[in-house]
């Protein structure tokens, strides 16, 4: 066994089984404990949706997202890596804060992609800003009505509307500069998709958006080794 | 929407059950950040690097939280402080639950926040949001050790196509993302290009000042954001 193989199997046993363990077990409850509050108002004030309802609520919602319940857990998995997966799902808000945060922890500690450091440093990245997220969404719930007169509503609509397509098109600059090829296909396929075709159901778009991506990539991966 | 409702649903109890959830998604992230770290003095990984890690991701994640704060005040006017608290802490983007408390609505038959909006309309939203965000949660504890095998398969343990398919997955995601916003055009068009453009020059200014790579992507923002309101 060469020493790569071996560094990779001691990283198996101290890093990946643990984080399975931690991650599927803290996602559950945190899944769970959501369902929290409407059992307080079920057994404080006796108020829960009938079954039909219930069921009825459930089926309109899963129509609309139930096929992202699958896409997006395996679109992401390859930026996300297995402990940014289960700690991006749980705190949400994935592509304005999870991706971004990841790949600029990876940016500025140089970090070589695919390692085991990489997954440690986008772990670290998706932490902390977990933590600003957290002060950010407790700042709000506690002293919101008040600090929200702290903008003036210019600066508020600005952050309202701005800041999503500023942060996705920093990002996607970010990573145009190392794949100006692969990007132009990246933000071509969607488009042609949803721009000039029109009527594919989105839930269909992002999977053809990576998956054509990497297939792509990999074409030009492969040229690029023959020319070797 | 009567005040007696929302008196409810702020009321004492359901903080307290808010921030059960909420300090979940806080265990873990510690959790996670002690296993880095250990990780990373067992495989020779300089502490160094992860604190810098770390405070890329506190400093990035400011200017996005700010938009999330002013999203989350206006939801917390309907659907009440605690349960918009403990929603945008766990899996929720503020337009994904708001669909679900409509769709909760829906249901009931009322209009979302509107004079018919009872304790019943509530309980159904609040029902709605948790089921819809336990979709995504449940599919994500069972199988993502699975989609790690799968990685391992397609990635055949060669680090540099391992590099640059996680390129091309961000690529293709955030090509997604952009579309609807460069469709879109005008003011949404600009922050786009702009904030793009801004980034590329950013980090080619940051190759040599190194100092900046932290704020290069807070900055990108910022930069996109301004021109979009000054040009669009």
């Amino acid at each position: 066994m060469d020493e790569a193989t071996k560094r990779l199997e001691e990283f198996e046993r101290i890093w990946k089984k643990p984080v399975i363990r931690i991650g599927s077990i803290t996602v559950l409850l945190g899944g769970l404990f959501a369902f929290l509050p409407s059992l307080y108002l079920w057994l404080r004030y006796g108020v829960f949706p009938p079954l039909s309802m219930a069921l009825k609520a459930w089926g309109m919602i899963a129509a609309a997202f139930g096929a992202f319940y699958i896409v997006e857990p395996i679109s992401y998995y390859a930026i996300l890596g297995l402990s940014g997966t289960y700690m991006s799902f749980l705190s949400g808000n994935i592509s304005n804060l999870r991706l971004p945060c990841a790949s600029m922890a990876q940016e500025v500690t140089e970090v070589k992609a695919g390692t085991p450091e990489a997954e440690i440093v986008a772990t670290l990245g998706i932490a902390g800003s977990i933590i600003t997220n957290l002060i950010g969404v407790t700042l709000a719930a506690l002293l919101g009505y008040a600090l929200i007169r702290l903008f003036p509503p210019a600066i508020a609509d600005a952050f309202k509307v701005y800041t999503v397509p500023a942060i996705f098109g920093a990002v996607f600059g970010q990573f145009s500069l190392r794949y100006p090829k692969v990007a132009v296909f990246g933000l071509g396929i969607p488009l042609l998709l949803l721009g000039v075709l029109k009527g594919i159901p989105v839930w269909l778009v992002i999977p053809a958006s990576v998956f054509g991506s990497i297939g792509i990539a990999r074409i030009f991966y492969n040229l690029e080794r023959q020319r070797r | 929407m009567s005040p007696e409702i929302l008196k409810i649903a702020n009321s004492f109890g359901v903080w307290v059950l808010a921030a059960v959830t909420v300090s979940m998604v806080l265990i873990q992230a510690v959790l996670f950040t002690r296993l880095a770290y250990t990780t990373a003095d067992k495989i020779g990984y300089p502490r160094e690097k992860c604190r810098q890690a770390f405070r890329t991701g506190l400093i990035t994640a400011i200017g996005p939280s700010i938009a999330i704060f002013i999203v989350m005040v206006g939801m917390m006017s309907v659907v009440g402080g605690p349960i918009t608290w403990l929603r945008l802490s766990v899996i929720g983007a503020a337009p994904t639950e708001l669909t679900a408390a409509t769709v909760g609505a829906q249901a009931r038959g009322v209009e979302f926040g509107g004079p018919n909006y009872d304790l019943l309309a509530l309980a159904t939203s609040w029902w709605t949001m948790a089921i819809n965000g336990f979709g995504w949660l449940i599919i994500v504890s069972l199988f993502t050790h699975k989609l790690e095998d799968i990685r391992e398969k397609i990635g055949g343990g060669d680090p540099k196509w391992l590099a640059a398919l996680s390129g091309a997955a961000m690529l293709g995601v955030f090509g997604y993302l952009n579309t609807s916003h460069v469709l879109a055009g005008g003011g949404r068009l600009i922050a786009v290009a702009t904030g793009a453009i801004a980034m590329v020059i950013l980090l080619k200014i940051a190759e040599r000042a190194k100092w900046l790579r932290e704020y290069t992507l807070g900055l990108a923002m910022l930069i996109g954001m301004a021109l979009a309101v000054w040009l669009g």
